[in-house]
């Protein structure tokens, strides 16, 4: 068995590229993708007299509340060029009391922000009506913010199925979403090279020899699932200590789940070679089935968003759907193994069928 | 030593290997020759453990191995007819690689790679990878690998098929080697006949997968003992001159050759004045006529109807 190891390692030593380069993709799938979740959306503001009154000031700080945006200040000249060469979806000009929102083009962007900026005018300006009416502005402004943190009334909003919203992590699921994808295949590779093996006649040498056909099998899974924990760890780690993505504090228990799902992978990825025969077939289809299981899992798309029933059913029997659950309760929610055994024992499950059958597929098909 | 009881082997109904039984005894060199598709292979998986026959059996030192194939492996190299090689691996690390699997280590292994890369005559370039290698040295490796545990007993599936001259000399010394220093028990499989001439005491001539004749050169001589060949050179061949010599009582088979025909008759002191006269009739000239007793290839071809190679 550890020759077999060995015979797998040094191959990897000579050709490391595909394993680095899943690792890159990964990175840079989560950094180019997820990027955007976590940075916010830059606006220039400049009031039409040049420098901001402290008026205008006020707004800017009241602008800034809120987690989309980025509201700051700019010399007009500069954030007009912006605008018009389309460096900058928008800008805002204050006037006083009062906006004009500078944009050349329709844009998703713009409309959110102008509705973001709307808001903040209209409540504002309500409130300072209604505090001037009540004369005491000082008191009345304390008052309403009291009744904002402390209601009479709580409304408690849930999903439509009744269900508590769930909160989420976009930038930290589409860096565990990627891992997860990307590592089905550098599996996948490797898992492959038993019926290459067996097609050049080293699988009938080893036979041949003293080593027994289950070391051979053990030898080869046991090296496949390494890897593929090796590379999740890697780009974790990377996320973890270069990003500062927040994984919760349970590493242990984030391992665990690595490698449960590592190795359910390698066990997919036996009854795929052993469905598809040939290394060709697989080297042709392996890479086409393998991206669709992260989008019917809705890895990349906030938690709910997928509803219809046969899809949520089809993505039951994906492992990535389960190891998805357990690493964003791990880093999000911070689920300890009592929470997780549902998921983890459906990884398993998954595992020991597709192992069983794929290696009776195998054997069926070659000594 | 080593022998098969009319093993068959059906695949999805259709027959690849039927009634096989040959035998090799301690240190002989045995060929077994036939064209492709006649079942060599097949036999060969059979003999080593890695193909379940349909029937038969196959015993070592007179035990059934079949059911418990260890003590068979222990003592058997296997040549298998693909390059069952890394081709990312240099010929260094295969060699490494499974004489480890083997159990060798350290010194004795280093020692033993080293002795077999010189056999093979590729020690100068040991750190080369396989994947560029040309055919013929990938060959060479694979037969080193197969004796990394010094077997008793070594099978060879075609080891020299389409390779240069230079490396077929390499792999026949090898073979050579083995038999006559080391007293291995060597099976030989080939299409070439000359090889197996050079090579083998013995050999199984098999055709469809069953054996057709088997015994040593001069015994399957014997076969076409009552026959000659007649090699005739012609000015220029001539269609009706070939179909005219056909219908002669003596001739058992005609074949056209670069320079002209090739005759196999049965011993006939007319036979010389017959084919002559028939060349006059054609106005053919004969340059040349050269009478020899048949090849081994002949044999071949009275046996199966046709060439080991087309
Ligand atoms: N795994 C297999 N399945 C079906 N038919 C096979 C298989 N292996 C060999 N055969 C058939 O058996 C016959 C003998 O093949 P083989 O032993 O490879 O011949 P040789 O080695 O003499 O060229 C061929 O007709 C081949 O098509
Ligand atoms: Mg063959």
């Amino acid at each position: 068995m550890v020759s077999i190891l060995l015979s797998h390692w040094m191959r990897e030593r000579r050709n490391p590229f595909l394993l680095l380069l899943f690792i890159g993709i990964s990175i840079i799938a989560t950094l180019m993708f997820g990027g955007g979740m976590t940075q916010k959306m830059k606006i220039d503001v400049f009031s039409e007299t040049g420098e901001l009154k402290e008026s205008e000031k006020e707004w800017l700080l009241l602008l800034n509340k809120g987690d989309t945006f980025k509201f700051r200040a700019q010399d007009e000249q500069s954030a007009r060029t912006k605008v018009r060469e389309g460096r900058a979806d928008l800008a805002v000009k204050l006037t006083g009391d009062d906006y004009r929102i500078i944009a050349v083009k329709e844009s998703p962007n713009a409309q959110l922000a102008e509705q973001h900026i709307r808001t903040v005018f209209e409540r504002e300006l309500e409130l300072r009506a209604v505090s001037a009416a009540a004369g005491d502005e000082k008191g009345f402004r304390s008052r309403i913010d009291t009744y904002l943190e402390e209601p009479p009334l709580t409304l408690q909003v849930k999903g439509t199925d009744g269900e508590e919203l769930l909160r989420y992590d976009m930038g930290l699921q589409l860096m565990f979403g990627f891992s997860l994808f990307l590592v089905m295949l550098t599996i996948g590779f490797k898992v492959n090279t038993i019926t290459k093996d067996k097609i050049t006649g080293i699988w009938s040498r080893l036979i041949l020899s003293p080593v027994r056909k289950s070391e051979i099998y053990f030898g080869h899974l046991l090296y496949s699932t390494m890897i593929g924990i090796v590379q999740i760890t890697v780009v974790f780690l990377i996320f973890r200590y270069a990003f500062n993505f927040g994984l919760g504090h349970r590493y242990g228990l984030l391992l665990l789940v690595i490698a449960l799902y590592s190795m359910t992978i390698v066990a997919m990825c036996i009854l795929l070679a052993g469905i598809l025969r040939t290394p060709e077939k697989f080297n042709m289809l392996f890479p086409s089935i393998v991206p669709i299981m992260p989008l019917v899992s809705g890895v990349y798309m906030p938690p709910g968003t997928i509803t219809s029933p046969i899809l949520l059913g089809v993505a039951e029997i994906f492992p990535i759907t389960h190891a998805m659950e357990a690493l964003t309760g791990i880093a999000i929610y911070d689920n300890g193994i009592g929470e997780l055994w549902l998921p983890l024992s459906k990884l398993i499950l998954i595992a020991v069928l597709c192992m069983g059958i794929g290696i009776n597929l195998m054997e069926r098909r070659h000594v | 030593m080593l022998e098969t009881v009319e093993l068959r082997k059906v695949f999805k109904g259709k027959t690849a290997v039927e009634e096989v039984s040959l035998y090799l005894k301690e240190g002989e060199s045995v060929g077994l020759i036939g064209p492709n598709g006649a079942g060599k292979s097949t036999t060969i998986s059979m003999i080593s453990s890695l193909l379940k026959p349909t029937a038969g059996d196959v015993r070592l030192n007179g035990q059934s191995v079949i059911k418990h194939p260890q003590q068979l492996r222990k003592v058997l190299g296997v040549v298998p007819q693909e390059i069952a090689l890394y081709e990312e691996l240099s010929s260094y690390e295969n060699l490494k690689f499974f004489g480890k699997v083997y159990g060798l280590k350290g010194k004795e292994l280093e020692l033993k790679i080293q002795e077999l890369l010189d056999m093979v005559g590729l020690r100068d370039r040991q750190k080369e990878l396989i994947r560029t290698y040309s055919g013929g040295m990938k060959r060479r490796i694979n037969i080193a690998v197969a004796l990394m545990h010094d077997p008793k007993i070594v099978i060879m599936d075609e080891p020299t098929v389409g390779i240069d001259p230079q490396s077929r000399n390499h792999i026949l010394d090898t073979v050579r080697h083995l038999s006559r220093e080391k007293g291995t028990t060597v099976l030989y499989t080939s299409h070439y006949m000359e090889e197996v001439e050079q090579l083998c005491s013995r050999m199984y001539i098999m055709d469809h997968g069953r054996i057709i004749a088997s015994g040593t050169k001069e015994e399957l001589q014997l076969i076409l003992s009552g026959e000659e060949t007649l090699l005739l050179r012609l000015d220029r061949q001539h269609a009706e001159f070939t179909e005219e010599l056909q219908t002669l009582a003596a001739v058992r088979q005609v074949e056209e050759t670069e320079l002209g025909l090739k005759l196999i008759v049965t011993k006939n002191h007319q036979i010389l004045s017959r084919v002559v006269q028939a060349a006059e009739r054609f106005d053919v000239q004969i340059l040349n006529i050269h009478i020899d007793s048949p090849s081994l290839e002949d044999v071949f071809l009275h046996l199966t109807g046709r060439n080991l190679r087309d």
